[in-house]
């Protein structure tokens, strides 16, 4: 936590020098943290794709930790960009297909018999295409023969229209690593066995070519999905570009993506409605037991792009003009308050964070009548909803409220966010 | 979930006197708290008629869960303060579910012989899933649990349910009375520090219900001309569906009246939107949308969707105008 409070203090300091900031400025800033975090994202998904390689080419417990360890490391610098999500409609209509959640994960490989089959939601549910070569989806023949990166992104992904069929991304590979955690409300993450992926009789699960087939394809894919968006932030990329195209606008996406990442998605979807239903299922990163580091890490890149700060994978640092300082032009005391709050909710996800890394597991938290457990989560979701009631006022303090009538962003046309 | 409260007692500041728009204090006064107090009594009179009969097909208990029901999609778009407060509106209203939560977490209930049944406190701990209007659907109006042979269980579970549902409702009604009206009609606390976020407070729960029409109430059933999900409907199994719908609209065409009061021409169009959706929605004869493949059935609910659509895009937007407030966030905000 020092390394926030040191640079949320200097940017205070910085606040008290007498320049106006430059709204361009603030916008570069924030598309450069946003190019750095997709690079980040992309580099520790390469170096996943290699862990992979090793345990598809040679399954060992070994090369399978090698391979659980590279994805826990990809999620950190991924997690940090969802901030980028609902005020970008660039990123917000690309990012389902890698980070798409939750997942009805018996469409991809076998479960256990408690899961159940079809849904009067999904009829997909139970299909485990790694066993299943052709199927059938609404009266049509499906060819399943070969598993390629174009049949998950084209064909198995939310096939039948259905949201909860999620064949490709983050998740769907974390799966593919992890299997389900049947472990309830103990401790513990699923435990496929590196036998998944053994060759001839040592294979279990079934189908085990199969299975390291779609594992590589969904982590090429993966790969070639993060450098696309990585091009879009580059200095004439289209996400850039958008942004910079109107300040108005441009600012708005900033503010647009810290609040409904805030609350609706984060404090409650994530957060708050997996510890109402006490259910183990609903929590983020389910098969990995990782979900207390992607909470960290998106409240995380919340305060980045207030602060207009990032501290990359290698350490470095990207910082430059930033809201904290644009805000404080218009109410200094608003500004200050909006970034304590930052620095509160940080702090509770950061206990969230120690506890589970301490051994109380995400999964027991969750569980009926845990108070302790509730009270950790609790104290994320509500530093979450008092931010945004903040973040609320500093949209008028910067007098955003008139871009509402333009229709240009989530903020003002909820629907764009809700898809 | 006693914690949550604290940040809200933290910051009750009594003001002195009240200084703004006439309509947000005509707005708790005429809908919110007698709404409440309106909704507190029926589930009330259904926990009543549940303690002497809880046979799920009885026309004494089904019409009192109707009436409550509709209390409170009265009421379902005020999102924020007593409702949010210990989770009360997720205890009385999980949905949609689109993972089956719902009689999962029921079934487990029931095979368990849970004891929490007997104990309103350890019942109010149980998982949301198993509370509330859309859990208590399951028990009074599908086959699957209808079915189940050993009813005293399910008896025990359907007293528990509407007892924990008048306990919350009552709950609600009492903070908006002893709580909440105070920090809305004297804005100068933590919660809402002046006039425009009182303002901004009532102009979001306008849009969360128009949110929740075009993109639940509506969406969910119609999906696309060639997947309709008639499964998805909301209350589909009591067949209030498109009720639910209707009630809504009245609902909102009462808060928007007392929104844009100020503004006669406004005000005008804001009524005859909402008249016009109302009527399209008289016209769906079919209840549960199950006959939402029929394309003539379809076509009558795209009209009412263009409608509710209309509102949002054409009237809601001149609506914050005129109050000089955004939509801000809401909890439907996300995936």
């Amino acid at each position: 936590m020092t390394r926030f409070l040191m640079a949320a203090s200097a940017l205070a300091l910085s606040t008290a020098a007498a320049h106006a900031t430059d709204k361009t400025d603030v916008l570069n800033n924030y598309a450069d943290i946003a190019q750095a975090g997709y690079e980040d994202s992309l580099t520790t998904a390469v170096a996943l794709r290699e862990a992979v390689q090793a345990l598809v080419a040679s399954p060992s417990d070994e090369t399978l930790e090698a391979a659980r360890n590279a994805w826990l490391a990809a999620r950190a610098p991924y997690q940090q960009t969802e901030v980028f999500r609902f005020g970008n409609a660039i990123v917000d209509d690309w990012e389902g297909k890698v980070n798409a959640w939750p997942l009805d994960e018996g469409l991809i490989d076998y479960v256990d018999q408690s899961y159940g089959g079809p849904s009067d939601e999904n009829e997909l549910a139970a299909l485990n295409v790694i066993a299943t070569p052709s199927f059938e989806l609404s009266g049509a023949s499906i060819d399943a023969s070969a598993i390629t990166p174009e049949f998950l992104a084209e064909t198995l992904h939310e096939a039948d229209g259905v949201e909860a069929n999620v064949a490709t991304g983050y998740h769907a590979i974390e799966f593919l690593l992890w299997g389900q955690d049947l472990n309830g409300h103990d401790a513990g993450a699923g435990e496929r066995a590196a036998t998944d992926y053994a060759a001839g009789d040592d294979c279990t699960g079934g189908n085990c070519d199969r299975r390291g087939e779609y594992l590589t394809a969904a982590t090429d894919l993966l790969i070639s999905d993060l450098e696309w968006m990585v091009s879009q932030w580059g200095d004439h990329g289209e996400a850039r570009m958008t942004l910079l195209g109107d300040e108005t606008a441009g600012l708005t996406a900033m503010l647009t993506g810290m609040g409904s990442l805030s609350y609706g998605e984060q404090a409650g979807e994530r957060m708050r409605l997996g510890l109402l239903l006490n259910d183990p299922e609903e929590e983020h990163d389910c098969f990995s037991d990782n979900t207390h580091n992607s909470h960290y890490y998106d409240g995380l890149g919340v305060q980045n792009v207030y602060l207009g700060s990032y501290t990359r994978v290698d350490g470095s640092t990207i910082t430059g003009a930033s809201l904290v300082d644009l805000v404080a032009e218009s109410d200094a005391a608003l500004s200050a308050e909006l970034a304590g709050k930052l620095e509160v909710t940080m702090s509770a996800l950061g206990a969230l964070k120690a506890a589970a890394d301490g051994g109380f597991a995400y999964d027991q938290m969750l569980e009926r009548g845990n108070a302790e457990g509730e009270a950790l989560i609790m104290g994320g979701v509500n530093g979450l909803i008092d931010q945004t009631s903040s973040i609320e006022r500093a949209v008028a303090a910067l007098g955003l409220n008139g871009i509402a009538f333009e229709g240009s962003d989530s903020l003002d046309a909820p629907e764009a966010v809700f898809q | 979930m006693r914690h949550f409260l604290t940040p809200f007692l933290m910051s009750l500041t009594v003001g002195t006197a009240y200084a703004g728009p006439v309509e947000n204090a005509a707005i708790l006064d005429e809908i919110i708290r007698p709404g409440f107090a309106q909704l507190t009594n029926q589930t009330t009179a259904l926990a009543t008629v549940a303690s002497h009969t809880c046979a799920p097909q009885s026309k004494e208990l089904r019409d009192a869960y109707g009436t409550a029901f509709d209390a409170w999609i009265e009421l379902s778009h005020f999102r924020f303060g007593p409702t949010e407060a210990e989770n009360r509106a997720f205890a009385l209203s999980f949905w949609p579910d689109p993972r089956n939560a719902i009689p999962r977490t029921l079934n487990a209930l029931i095979t368990a012989q849970d004891p929490s049944v007997q104990s309103p406190d350890e019942f109010s701990e149980n998982s949301i899933a198993a509370r509330g209007f859309y859990a208590l659907e399951f028990l009074l109006y599908d086959d699957a649990f209808l079915a189940i042979e050993d009813r005293g269980y399910v008896c025990s579970l359907i007293q528990a349910i509407t007892a924990d549902m008048a306990v919350i409702s009552g709950e609600i009604s009492q903070d908006w009375d002893n709580r909440y009206a105070v920090l809305m009609l004297n804005p100068s606390n933590a919660t809402y520090p002046d006039e425009d976020s009182v303002t901004r407070e009532l102009y979001k729960a306008l849009g969360v219900g128009l949110e929740l029409l075009t993109e639940a109430r509506l969406a969910r059933p119609l999906g696309t001309f060639e997947r309709p999900r008639p499964a998805r409907a909301e209350a589909r199994r009591s067949e209030r569906s498109v009720r639910h719908i209707e009630i809504s609209l009245t609902a909102l065409r009462a808060l928007a009246a007392q929104l844009s009061a100020p503004d006669a021409e406004l005000s005008q169009r804001s009524a005859d939107a909402f008249d016009r959706a109302i009527d399209l929605a008289q016209r769906v004869d079919d209840p549960d949308f199950s006959e939402i493949r029929d394309p003539a059935q379809r076509i009558k609910v795209e009209a009412l969707q263009q409608a509710v659509q209309r509102i949002r895009t054409e009237i809601y937007p001149d609506l914050g105008a005129l109050l000089d407030v955004s939509a801000g966030f809401n909890a439907l905000d996300g995936d």
